[in-house]
């Protein structure tokens, strides 16, 4: 695996699909993301990690839409989309696949990647959407299962289907929450290639993930939430090295080389 | 992400749905539609009264199915059908009925429009108390009004459509219970079917899939209440009388839903089925019981959650998912 | 000035009734987690047993209330046995179909077997009123009221007082947590049903006394309890209080004060909960 790194000189003369500036969501007393800072460059793999609880899903939350920020705002692709809605940044081009899985439960496999294929992207047509969305269940490996009830699906094929759908919005940004959580090494090899096969298709993609091999496989960078504060940005050998973020892991479950 | 990837397989590419799912609707049609034809006997003219009402049930319910597609379960289905029953009362007398008919029905889904859009965040049971009180603010508001614009709470009479010809009236809610049934297959064959579906079944994942809610959420208020209204037109017109208590009754916003249900929900031949059934039963009752004959109805819709979940035509599909008309 | 004090007393003493079929509700969305459509149906069972006993048997209501009340819990239990209980892991849309088709049935059961005439149920203190200084007060109206008061006081007591009342606070709150616990679930839903129906049946008594018994005497009253308890938040018992109040008095003063009130006391009370149920959608956005 060579792990293609962007040296920040490199990267800032890329396109910038996602800002983010100063980002802060409080839930009552609770500050689960505060003034939260990064940049994606265009092609490139975030990888999003820290210990539970640190606000990584509720960071996600703010990207696509589900909350509104607190304070801070929000570019996509150069424009600024904080006050925008969830499918109107779906339409600019964010997909999310979530962590705790969503099917939509009494529609068939197919029928689930359909919706996001549909409705994803302005001016797909409904045999186009279905068409596609057959494509995308072979290339997730879904292919067997396509004229099953979502609900009949184990919790592997659901994180499948669950990539499958936001693949299907043709996203130009991907968010993935822990995708990879449960997989045997194996799998995650394969989701790893996928990543990679979506990245090649001019994808940038961001994710929350706990497997550090797979961090360390996919990540172009790192940037390290801890008590919904970023704690350290770089790659994954230089956030590795940082004593703030072995401490901050020390005493989790999970531990920095899991 | 598993050894599937590998090996994946491709997919038979299935259609959308077959032409043959059309053949029990085609039958439904064709039956209705010689009905008035087949020697009845003496009691024609009985039967064709039920047959109608039976007709404007139909259009009742699967009007009501079109709109709980996207997860908007609604008790104000008496409202719109109200609002079609008085606007054709009241425009009736001032245009010929091909005028009024429509003219109802539309106002009917413009005011679903405000009550759609107040709605939009609820879900649940409070939406639908949010929706029944609506419908008592309507029929608070017009049995207050003066005498002189609606009737108050005496009622008001009602121009007979099509001069009151009982044939002609029956072919009538035949065109509108078929272009009802066209409406809900285009609508099952479309983008809306897909966005109805996916805001049932989770709003929030629907628009991160970027599904325009409010705009599909608003469209099944117009279409729903669109049809109810010409439903309304219908009875109005047929009993000549009208008035607030009966026309925005309680009964008349959960007579469809019950019939939904009963028939299949989310289909376009259950509600019909639903329909057909629990009239003639309600009739059989009603002729043997008198009192209480609605008895029937509350039976038949616990029984239908407890027992029979996807209904009629679960019992007519049984085990299979989607595709289905 | 005078009037307007014979308002406010009128609309308190309506709203200790109101509390009386409120709590109730509240106990079975709250506890249960099931909104009862049909719940005025068991206020309506309560307000036929109440005239039946007096009609037929010339037992006065209030001292056939507690056997009402221990009937009606006996038939709410028995109701989520054969029915609730199946439906607590469905769907939204089918708990509150189901008890929307146990009220139709209910009613008309009750339509079938006794037909559609309002029946009075005639008490010696019927007519006897009492006055407090200028204000006055019908006689059945204060009794209700007193008899609401001490039975919302026993309800709260019970769930603040006793095990079985924390029990029920903590299934309220957290299901699962209570489960782990080694709370009976199923136990508590059953009694908290009941509990809930019988509450709506003592509160039918009263109504029996005030009003009459009809088949269709509990709709209004479930519609009210629904306001009530949209506006003290779904499951909020203490809030039921309040907003029974807030009701009641308000109530009151459209039906003095509105020109034509009668007529328009409806409208108000239902655009009240619209706009209670659509200005909380819209606070609560995020
Ligand atoms: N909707 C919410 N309301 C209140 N608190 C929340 C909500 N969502 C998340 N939180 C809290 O915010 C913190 C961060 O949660 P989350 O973003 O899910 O963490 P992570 O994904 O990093 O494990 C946690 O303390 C969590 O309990
Ligand atoms: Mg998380």
């Amino acid at each position: 695996m060579t792990a293609v790194s962007f040296q920040p000189s490199v990267a800032s003369q890329q396109e910038v699909v996602l800002r983010a500036d100063g980002l802060s969501k409080r839930f009552g007393g609770l500050l689960a993301v505060q003034n939260v800072t990064f940049t994606q460059y265009s092609g490139e793999i975030l990888a999003v990690i820290g210990p539970n609880g640190a606000g990584k899903t509720t960071l996600l939350n703010l990207l696509s839409g589900v909350y509104r920020p607190t304070a801070g705002r929000l570019h996509l692709l150069g424009r600024d989309v904080t006050g925008e809605s969830m499918e109107a940044r779906c339409h600019a081009g964010l997909g999310r696949a979530f962590q705790i899985v969503r099917p939509f439960p009494e529609m068939t496999v197919h029928e689930n990647v359909t919706v996001g294929a549909l409705f994803g992207k302005a001016g797909v047509s409904l045999p186009e959407a279905r068409e596609r969305a057959y494509d995308l269940l072979e290339r997730t490996g879904l292919a067997a299962h396509a004229e099953k009830a979502a609900h009949e699906l184990t919790l592997l094929q659901d994180k499948r289907l669950e990539v499958a759908r936001a693949l299907a919005t043709q996203p130009r940004v991907l968010l993935l929450d822990e995708v990879m959580a449960g997989l045997r090494p194996a799998e995650a090899q394969e989701a790893v290639q996928l990543v990679r096969s979506v990245q090649g298709s001019g994808v940038s993609v961001l994710f929350i993930e706990h497997i550090m091999p797979v961090v360390r496989d996919l990540a172009d960078r790192v940037v390290v939430m801890d008590q919904g504060q970023v704690l350290a940005e770089g790659t994954y050998r230089e956030v590795t090295a940082n004593p703030q973020v072995v401490a901050a892991y020390l005493g989790t479950e999970e531990g920095l080389h899991a | 992400m598993s050894r599937a990837m590998e090996t994946s397989r491709t997919v038979t590419r299935r259609p959308d749905f077959t032409a043959r799912a059309l053949v029990p609707l085609g039958l439904f049609f064709g039956l209705a539609l010689v009905f008035p034809f087949l020697p009845l006997g003496t009691r024609a003219e009985y039967l064709l009264q039920i047959a109608f009402f039976t007709l404007v049930a139909a259009i009742l319910a699967l009007s009501w199915d079109i709109l709980a597609r996207s997860g908007q379960v609604s008790l104000a289905h008496a409202a719109f059908y109200g609002l079609g029953a008085y606007g054709f009362a009241l425009l009736g007398k001032v245009m010929p009925w091909f005028a009024a008919m429509p003219l109802a029905a539309l106002i009917a889904g413009l005011v679903s429009l405000i009550l759609g859009a107040v709605t939009l965040r609820l879900s649940g049971m409070y939406f639908a108390i949010a929706t029944l009180a609506f419908t008592e603010v309507v029929r608070t508001i017009i049995q207050n009004l003066p005498e002189s614009v609606a009737g108050g709470a005496n009622g008001l009479l009602v121009p007979a459509l099509l001069g009151g010809n009982a044939r002609a009236q029956y072919f009538l809610a035949f065109g509108v219970l078929l272009f009802t049934a066209l409406v809900s297959l285009a609508i099952r064959r479309s983008r809306l079917h897909h966005a109805f579906a996916a805001i049932r079944q989770g709003e929030e994942t629907a628009r991160v899939l970027g599904v325009s809610v409010v705009r599909y959420k608003l469209a099944a208020f117009f279409i729903s209440s669109f049809l109810a209204a010409l439903g309304g037109v219908l009875f109005a017109g047929k009993t000549f009388f009208i008035n607030p208590l009966e026309t925005f009754s309680l009964a008349n916003s959960i007579a469809p839903l019950t019939t939904s249900i009963f028939g299949g929900l989310y289909t376009t031949l259950g509600p019909m089925l639903g329909a057909t059934v629990l009239r003639v039963a309600e009739e059989l009752l009603h002729n043997s019981v008198k009192n209480g004959y609605l008895v029937v109805y509350g039976l038949v819709l616990m029984l239908t959650i407890l027992w029979l979940p996807r209904g009629l035509m679960g019992l007519l599909r049984r085990g299979k998912h989607g595709g289905e008309l | 000035m005078e009037l307007f004090f014979q308002t406010l007393l009128n609309g308190l003493l309506q709203s200790g009734l109101y509390a009386l079929v409120a709590s109730g509700l509240a106990l079975a969305v709250g506890v249960v987690g099931i909104v009862n459509f049909a719940h005025g149906e068991f206020l309506m069972i309560g307000a036929f047993l109440a005239w039946g006993a007096s009609a037929y048997l010339g037992v006065d209501p209030l001292l056939s209330l507690p056997l009402v009340a221990v009937a009606v819990f006996a038939v709410g239990a028995l109701t989520y046995r054969v029915s609730i209980r199946h439906v607590l892991l469905a769907p939204e849309l089918n708990q509150m179909l189901l008890t929307f088709g146990l009220g139709i049935l209910l009613q008309n059961l009750a339509l079938m077997l006794l037909g559609g005439n309002t029946r009075t149920v005639t008490t010696p203190y019927q007519g006897s009123s009492l006055s407090l200084g200028d204000l006055s007060v019908g006689g059945p109206k204060m009794i209700a009221f007193g008899l609401a008061v001490v039975i919302l006081a026993g309800l709260y007591a019970v769930l603040y007082r006793t095990n079985l009342g924390r029990q029920m606070r903590a299934v309220a709150q957290n299901r699962r947590g209570s489960q782990l616990i080694g709370i009976d679930v199923d136990r508590v839903y059953l009694i908290a049903f009941g509990v809930s129906c019988g509450l709506a049946a003592v509160a039918g008594v009263l109504v029996a006394t005030l009003l009459f018994a009809s088949p269709t005497v509990g709709l209004v009253f479930a519609l009210k309890a629904f306001a009530i308890i949209v506006m003290a938040g779904l499951g909020n018992l203490t809030g039921v209080l309040w907003a029974s109040v807030v009701l009641g008095v308000s109530e009151a003063l459209v039906q003095t004060y509105v020109p034509g009130g009668g007529g328009w006391s409806d409208a108000v009370f239902f655009l009240l909960i619209f706009a209670t149920l659509v200005f909380r959608s819209f606070r609560g956005a995020r």
